[in-house]
């Protein structure tokens, strides 16, 4: 089951709160500041989606609940914060890897935003 | 913070539709969402910026995430069930919309209720009898045969086919409905006598006509545009009929 969640490809949900969470521990308001800033604004999560997505990482054990306390820089409000797991590692090096290959074989054939291949 | 006495308020709400969670998804992650939806109105209030329409839109995503989350727990052919309850109260909500700014448009209690349930009838019609038909040309024909018996049933209470809806002539369209479901039943569901069905609510449909204007001459008399809303309904049957031939067709092969 492990080795299917890391080999299986990631919706883009995921993968931008595994990397989101791949250098630090973040709350809920936390990751979706840091996916908005990671995808220059392109990816905006509601907390519908990001709780949906974080039960279902959470059950897949990419990632886990690390502790509760308070951000310094928000309210006096405790707060859950979310780590990524070893298997979450993973399951990203996994997913990024493919994207290299997806690059690479763009590169071979040459392919840039600018070809009418690409566009098409 | 003159913003603050909102945020409670719109935090109040937002925590009232977080209770639509299932129970363990809400004690496990009720709080976090609270607090982040706290978090975005106050960054939107630091930036001067309206909370009530940014709440607005907060309210309507979670409440889609409540959906999914609430269809991942519950079997397949109750999510299909709840998909078309949803389909009608999204139908029905477009009159709903509409009568508030057209006061032509006056729906009462009634008509809803009406409404409602010819279209989640003909929902859970269609759910029951083609959920487990593999063949598409099996599935289309029962979908075109449910969509025109409720054009059939809807237009004859809305409007009339026989002159207006009051005339008696047309409570005989009840016998169409009920030469199909007669049919569907001898037929057990099977594609070849679903055809026989459909041919025969076909003719059913021209003679209502023929045998209204027997009994109520010279009362009943038939307008070109209602000869050719017959000729409607009639060809549909008819192309349902064709399908479901279809199907038995394909199943033979």
């Amino acid at each position: 089951m492990a080795k299917n969640t890391v080999n299986a490809p990631l919706t883009p949900a995921v993968l931008h709160i595994l990397l989101a969470l791949s250098v630090q521990e973040r709350h809920g308001y936390g990751i979706m500041k840091q996916v908005e800033a990671d995808s220059q604004g392109k990816v905006k999560m509601g907390p519908g989606t990001l709780y949906g997505s974080l039960k279902r990482m959470i059950d897949a054990g990419l990632i886990r609940e690390s502790d509760k306390r308070v951000d310094p820089e928000m309210d006096d409000e405790r707060r859950i914060y979310y780590k990524i797991t070893g298997l979450g590692q993973k399951a990203l090096t996994a997913e990024l890897e493919r994207y290299r290959e997806v690059v690479t074989v763009a590169q071979q054939k040459r392919l840039s935003p600018n070809t009418s291949a690409y566009a098409l | 913070m003159p913003y603050k006495r909102s945020l409670q308020r719109y935090r109040y709400w937002y925590a009232k539709l977080l209770r639509l969670y299932s129970k363990p998804y809400h004690e496990r992650f009720g709080e976090g969402m609270e607090q982040t939806f706290s978090d975005l109105l106050r960054e939107r209030a630091a930036l001067n910026r309206g909370l009530l329409s940014c709440a607005l839109w907060i309210c309507v995503e979670t409440f889609a995430g409540i959906v999914r989350e609430n269809l991942t727990v519950i079997p397949m052919r109750n999510k299909n069930i709840i998909r078309i309850a949803l389909a009608t109260a999204f139908l029905l909500s477009i009159p709903l919309v509409a009568m508030q700014f057209n006061d032509e448009m006056a729906w009462s209690l009634t008509d809803f209720i009406v409404a409602g349930g010819l279209l989640f009838g003909a929902g859970l019609t269609y759910e029951l009898i083609a959920r487990k038909a593999g063949n598409i040309a099996y599935r289309v024909a029962v979908g075109l045969a449910v969509v025109t018996a409720l054009l059939l049933v809807w237009v004859n209470l809305a409007v009339g086919i026989i002159g207006s809806e009051n005339n008696p002539a047309n409570v005989m369209y009840l016998g169409v409905l009920a030469v199909g479901i007669i049919g569907a039943i001898i037929a057990r569901l099977q594609p070849r006598g679903m055809a026989r069905a459909l041919f025969a609510m076909a003719l059913a449909q021209i003679l209502v006509p023929v045998i209204a204007m027997i009994i109520w001459r010279p009362q009943v008399t038939l307008r070109v545009v209602e000869v050719f809303g017959h000729l409607f309904f009639v060809a549909l049957f008819v192309f349902s009929a064709l399908l479901f031939r279809r199907a038995s067709a394909t199943n033979a092969q």
